[in-house]
């Protein structure tokens, strides 16, 4: 492969402009290294020679490039059960919580945006089935969201690698997944079905208010690449996705307080985490 | 006969297997019942809906079906209605109604659909594989 020449300051400034407006991500002279290595790389996989001819390829969306070029931005690390505090804290409060003014049947639900590869939605279906004993009373319905296409594809295939299964325990393993080999899992048909997965960008409102609202919502690890601006939009956003008296999970280096007044502050004894006012008085 | 203790219950089944078909559209509920009935010994079979559990019962035998109310295309109470009308042995298996709702009126529509028992959400897997036991005759 020729080694194609570093961008430079002007090329530099407008790709990130570009990938702020259509991502609300932010990449500084800081992170140089980390977009040009992956625009090096679209240039070389689309062919384009230059980085004059990619950009207009990118602009016109030629081949789907705008995705593919997204795509190669987002940052897909992630395993079952991370941040398990959270996933106690939903179980002992949030959704008893929820289901006080609910009949039972009703719907439930929760959203997992961004999603990745899957192993944050399937986690609570899992953790839902272990620990929640009222998991047949409502209708439940996890949904898993990202801007990322091809890792949505992954999700729904639903194989995952030893990382990925670090944290479960080997009777969950067993219980949920069927061993492909001795490196890979796939999980069950039956938990496949019960998620549901779906493209977002959470700076679009369009797109999120497509989504309906939520009891509760993960929203773990991508406000941090947002700035200011583009955090407050989601911040609206992820806001009007939420019912009246619904629940948000932050990544626990991320503080809501810090993005948006929108939201009341709640402390459960396995978290913090964030809920939509419901003008109704309970007792905390 | 065979005869074996169940690693994850301790249970010591000494009926030859008996099959389970689990009739509800979600699919999240029939995994919670299935590892439950399957923790037990049971086989567990799934259908989405009525229409799916007469496809299948046509091919599968079962000792039990564990029938929800609401489900699309065909509901639980259409589906016994119709199960029940068929002539020989599939007329007759045992159906043990599962739904959320309990009003009076829910679980007279249930026997008159032709329901062996009425269990209301949320059931505790425990609960389950006891009337699951009593229905396929498992002495616990």
């Amino acid at each position: 492969m020729t080694e194609l020449p570093a961008l430079t300051e002007e090329e530099f400034r407008r790709l990130c402009e570009y990938l702020y407006r259509r991502t609300g991500m932010v990449f500084t002279e800081a992170k140089r290294y980390y977009v040009e290595r992956r625009v090096i790389e679209r240039i070389s996989a689309t062919g384009s020679g230059s980085f004059a001819s990619y950009f207009g390829r990118l602009r016109s969306d030629v081949q789907n490039e705008i995705e593919l070029f997204v795509n190669a931005f987002t940052v897909n690390e992630t395993y079952f059960y991370r941040e398990e505090h959270q996933l106690e804290c939903l179980t002992s409060d949030l959704l008893n919580q929820r289901v006080l003014d609910k009949r039972t049947g009703d719907a439930l639900r929760i959203w997992s945006a961004p999603c990745s590869t899957g192993e944050e939605p399937y986690s609570l279906a899992i953790w839902l089935l272990e620990n929640w004993p009222r998991v047949d009373e409502y209708e439940i319905e996890i949904i898993g969201s990202d801007i990322d296409t091809e890792v949505l594809e992954l999700a729904r295939a639903g194989i995952f690698g030893k990382r990925a299964l670090m944290r479960l325990s080997p009777y969950l393993i067993g219980k949920y997944f069927e061993s492909l080999s001795e490196e890979s899992w796939r999980i069950l048909q039956d938990l496949r079905d019960s998620v549901r997965f779906s493209p977002v960008n959470l700076v679009e409102s369009a797109e999120t208010r497509a989504h309906g609202q939520f009891d509760v919502i993960f929203c773990r690890n991508v406000l941090i690449y947002f700035d200011d601006a583009a955090r407050r939009v989601a911040a609206e956003n992820l806001y009007e996705a939420l019912l009246p008296g619904g629940f948000i999970c932050l990544g626990h280096t991320e503080s809501m307080s810090r993005i948006s007044p929108l939201f009341e502050v709640r402390r459960f004894p396995d978290a913090i985490v964030y809920q939509r006012p419901d003008g109704v008085a309970r007792d905390r | 006969m065979p005869s074996f203790i169940n690693v994850r219950t301790g249970w010591h089944v000494t009926d030859s297997q008996k099959t389970v078909m689990v009739v509800d559209d979600a699919s999240l509920v029939r995994l919670y019942y299935r590892t439950a009935l399957e923790g037990a010994g049971f086989r567990v079979e799934e259908a989405l809906n009525g229409i799916e559990a007469l496809e299948k019962l046509l091919s599968i035998p079962v000792d039990l079906l564990i029938v929800d109310v609401n489900m699309p295309q065909m509901d639980g109470f259409t589906f016994l209605d119709v199960l029940r009308q068929k002539t020989g042995p599939l007329a007759s298996v045992p159906a043990l109604v599962t739904s959320t709702e309990s009003a009076e009126a829910d679980f007279a529509a249930a026997r008159n659909a032709g329901a062996n028992y009425y269990l209301v959400k949320p059931i505790e897997p425990q609960t389950l594989v006891e009337f699951a036991s009593m229905f396929c005759g498992i002495v616990r």
